[in-house]
């Protein structure tokens, strides 16, 4: 009997196309040949509206022109949380399916911020990857290096402010953020590749980068710029016991044109290649030292957040000290990063159905914990509403 | 369970060959089987759905096939106006009996109008061929290049390109693209020949007793090449023999002497005669060949003949092309080109397209493609190959097709080749001999492990999921839709 598997992906987010390759490579390409699972390939469309459709778990049905308007000619379909989730395809023919596990494929807010990890939770269906609170604390940068420096762990000084507080006092944002020393990043908090982040060399030039990262976000952050600076990323897996991929040296940081290059512009290199496979060095040519401390420290970042199933944590080291901070943790790399782990020796397919693997074995362990339990406290209020208990 | 499923198929083929596109399946299914009814109909009996037959090719529009297509729907059209006319002419019960017959058969009497309109043109075509033939023998007895004839049950195609390469150093050489092997493909070259070609190279087709004859006959060859002969085409030769007969009917038109002959063939070699001049890997009696090595680079050797050495490399890959290096150096020799050009000559030889034709993916796999490579002494040498290189190796293949009545003795040598060279993964295509390479892996205590897919687009996506840097990836032969 063959798994009902969803891959859910699209969304309304600015990385919505990205999330379109990762759910096609690797993710139902391998699913699919494996042959256990049934596929529906879920798609959220950049409105809100989902879609499931098996035409869909084709890559090629999203590069002919028109698609989002063969999109919305399809029948929209709603969820069931009852005893699980179920899609529902409604209308006179309508039909049910029962999804057994979900592969959550959504970039961006969302999907990778912890909302379609707390709608799953509601349904009781198993998922792989981050649960909501990892992925919600990855996504917020000044709650990730919260959580780390709390645990010891380095991170580069900074300072974060909202938007309100800048609009109420800027000198004292002004003079939180002078503490620094040039140059510094100014970052909004919850975006990644690169959008809005600006480096900063002078004060004259600060307060251009506040205004244009507070355009992207209510929630900004300023870091030092770690100069010269060897920029280390690395993929890691698994729930309790995590293993690690290659140390990986980004070449070209902007993701999207990786994505955009590589993927859709060329659908050849789409085949085999992965994000950044070209612009980037796997394995970072590092001392084994150095790249040792990276695989070490970055298995503490990724039990310190909570994270399971997979995740890819980045790393900024000073060229002349090695002195490493750690920078960011994604908790969807793109296209699960599979170039590096081919390189780790996990072939696509043992990835992702080792990602399956990880996920039914959280859920096993989940409904271990009880979450509800009988009480007789509404015989007990009264009509004030008092129970006389403190709750 | 089962006669459900044949059920399910039988209604399934029933209403596929009502469906529109019945019409472009015929013609395309007819000329994929280049014309020759009785593959047509082999094939047809097989079909489980028309809708679905044009799967690694598609119909190409010719003069022919548009006629066709034409006459299919004129037909089909016809046969339905006929049974609305009976309908309504003839009286009660028969109209009905009639008209349902005319309806639910007319697929049936479109097919049977192509057939019959496929075997007029042959008949019409028959004076034209004879023409083309007469004239193309009088060009070629007018023109002043060496003909060299090659006849064989494989390896046609390689030793033409190897020939070619070695004899361009030091002669204008021309030779027909692609497989043109038959009368009328010969033709269409020679015609196209401007005359001051100093050696002409052809390919002689087999495919029925009779035919490497009257292509000789046409060619009229001064120098031969037999390639060797096995099991491929067997389903039309039904023994062995008759395959031998008929490669070696080029022997009937070329001096002994003149006449190479692949040693390594077993068949080919028993029939040989004194004279002939044998060539295998080793080299030829005057060639010798040492020190070989291969690798996806190509292949690296000595060439040796009265003491004198040349060190030569080829990048194609494989230590089984010495053999044909070998005869093409030994006729390079014999028409009078120096060490040099042969060296130079044997340097500009690549790998042929689909033939152990390396490629690299993006993410580090090695790729070599042998889908065109369909008979067993080119699986032999494709296992040979593979077994040599590094790395996690995986050999794809759906089988080996006509081989006859020798098929399952074929497929389980393959199996235990592939388990003696220690294969570390051998993909199997679920055709209907699948299960004789099963046996000879067992046979032959096959170590690794077996996977299966249902047809090779399957394989190759689950080898894209499945493959990691620094794997080989060999595809042996790909079936045309018509095996498929």
């Amino acid at each position: 009997m063959r798994k009902n598997i969803a891959v859910i992906f699209g969304g309304k987010s600015a990385e919505h196309d990205i999330s379109i390759i990762t759910a096609h490579v690797p993710i139902i390409d391998s699913l699919l040949v494996n042959g256990k699972f049934d596929v529906w390939p879920v798609y959220i469309a950049k409105g809100g509206s989902w879609y499931a459709d098996k035409a869909m778990n084709n890559l090629a049905f999203f590069k002919q022109d028109a698609w989002e308007e063969k999109v919305a000619k399809m029948k929209k379909i709603g969820l069931l949380f009852d005893n699980g989730l179920e899609l529902v395809w409604p209308g006179l023919l309508s039909k049910k399916v029962k999804i057994d596990i979900v592969f959550p494929a959504m970039h961006g807010t969302y999907g990778e911020d912890g909302s379609l990890m707390g709608l799953l939770r509601m349904a009781g269906a198993p998922f792989v990857g981050c649960d909501l609170a990892a992925s919600a604390v990855a996504m917020d940068k000044v709650l990730t290096k919260q959580v780390v420096a709390a645990e010891g762990m380095p991170v580069v000084p900074y300072v974060w402010f909202t938007r309100t507080e800048w609009k109420e006092d800027k000198e004292t944002v002004l003079t939180k953020a002078k503490t620094l020393s040039m140059p510094v990043f100014v970052k909004p908090v919850h975006l990644g590749s690169s959008i809005g982040m600006t480096r900063v060399k002078n004060e004259k030039e600060l307060l251009n980068a506040i205004e244009v990262a507070l355009h992207y976000d209510d929630k900004v952050l300023v870091e030092n710029a770690v100069e010269p600076l060897i920029e280390i990323t690395l993929p890691i897996m698994g729930n309790d016991k995590p293993r690690v991929a290659e140390c990986e040296r980004p070449l070209n940081k902007t993701e999207f044109f990786d994505f955009n290059d590589k993927y859709l512009a060329n659908g050849k290199k789409s085949e085999g290649s992965g994000a950044n496979s070209a612009y980037s060095e796997v394995p970072a040519n590092i001392d084994d030292d150095l790249s040792n401390k990276v695989k070490e420290l970055g298995v503490r970042v990724y039990k310190a957040l909570g994270c399971a199933g997979i995740a890819r944590v980045d790393f900024l080291i000073r060229a002349d000290t090695k002195e490493m901070y750690v920078n960011e943790v994604n908790t969807l790399p793109g296209s699960l990063y599979h170039h590096n782990w081919k390189k780790a020796g996990v072939s696509n397919m043992e990835l992702v159905l080792e990602l399956v693997r990880l996920a039914e074995d959280r859920f096993v362990r989940q409904k271990e914990t009880t979450y509800t339990f009988h009480s007789d406290i509404l015989q007990k209020v009264g009509s004030s509403g008092k129970v006389g208990l403190k709750v | 369970m089962n006669n459900k499923r044949q059920t399910v198929n039988g209604a399934k083929r029933w209403l596929s060959r009502r469906h529109w596109n019945y019409i472009r399946s015929l013609v395309y299914m007819l000329q994929a089987s280049e014309y020759i009814i009785v593959d047509f109909l082999k094939w047809h009996e097989r079909v489980k759905d028309f809708r679905f037959v044009e799967k690694r090719k598609h119909l190409t529009f010719t003069p022919k096939t548009v006629i066709l297509f034409t006459l299919g729907w004129i037909v089909l059209l016809a046969t339905l106006s006929g049974a609305v006319f009976v309908f309504y002419t003839i009286a009660s019960p028969w109209n009905y009996l009639l008209a349902a017959l005319l309806v639910f058969e007319a697929p049936l009497i479109a097919m049977v109008s192509l057939l019959f309109f496929v075997i007029c043109m042959r008949f019409a075509q028959y004076p034209v061929e004879q023409f083309f033939i007469a004239r193309t023998k009088k060009h070629l007895i007018a023109h002043r290049g060496i003909k060299i004839a090659i006849a064989g049950s494989f390896g046609k195609t390689s030793m033409r390109e190897v020939l070619k390469a070695v004899l361009s150093e030091g002669r204008k050489v021309a030779a027909p693209g692609e497989s043109y092997n038959t009368p009328l493909s010969i033709a269409r070259f020679v015609k196209e020949l401007k005359g001051d070609e100093d050696v002409l190279i052809f390919e002689l087709g087999e495919y029925y007793p009779g035919d490497v004859r009257k292509l000789a006959q046409m060619v009229r060859p001064e120098w031969g090449i037999i390639t060797g002969v096995n099991e491929a085409h067997l389903e039309k030769f039904g023994v062995l023999k008759n395959t031998t007969d008929t490669v070696f009917e080029l022997a009937e038109s070329v001096d002994a002497s003149r006449l190479y002959v692949n040693g390594e063939s077993e068949l080919a070699r028993a029939r040989s005669k004194g004279g002939n001049i044998l060539y295998t890997r080793s080299g030829t009696e005057e060639w010798q060949v040492k020190n070989p090595n291969t690798d996806l680079s190509g292949i690296t050797f000595t060439l040796l003949k009265n003491g004198v050495s040349i060190n030569v490399h080829s990048s194609v890959c494989g230590l089984h092309v010495l053999g044909p290096l070998s005869a093409a150096v030994h006729i390079a020799s014999r028409l009078g080109l120096a060490s040099h050009e042969i060296s130079d000559g044997i340097a500009k030889t690549k790998p042929f397209a689909h033939r152990l034709e390396p490629k690299q993916w993006p993410d580090g796999v090695t790729f070599i493609d042998d889908s065109y490579n369909g008979n067993p002494d080119g699986a032999r040498a494709a296992i040979e190959f593979l077994a040599s290189l590094q790395g996690r190796r995986f050999y794809v293949t759906p089988g080996l097709v006509e081989a006859g009545l020798r098929i399952k003795e074929v497929h389980e040598e393959i199996g235990k080749q592939l388990a003696k060279a220690g294969i570390e993964k051998v993909v199997l295509i679920r055709t209907s001999v699948a299960s004789y390479m099963e046996s000879g892996l067992q046979a032959g205590d096959f170590k690794g492990e077996i996977l299966r897919y249902d047809d090779m687009p399957s394989a190759l996506a689950a080898l894209r999921a499945l493959a990691l840097p620094g794997d080989v990836i060999l595809i042996q032969n790909d079936w045309p839709d018509q095996y498929a």
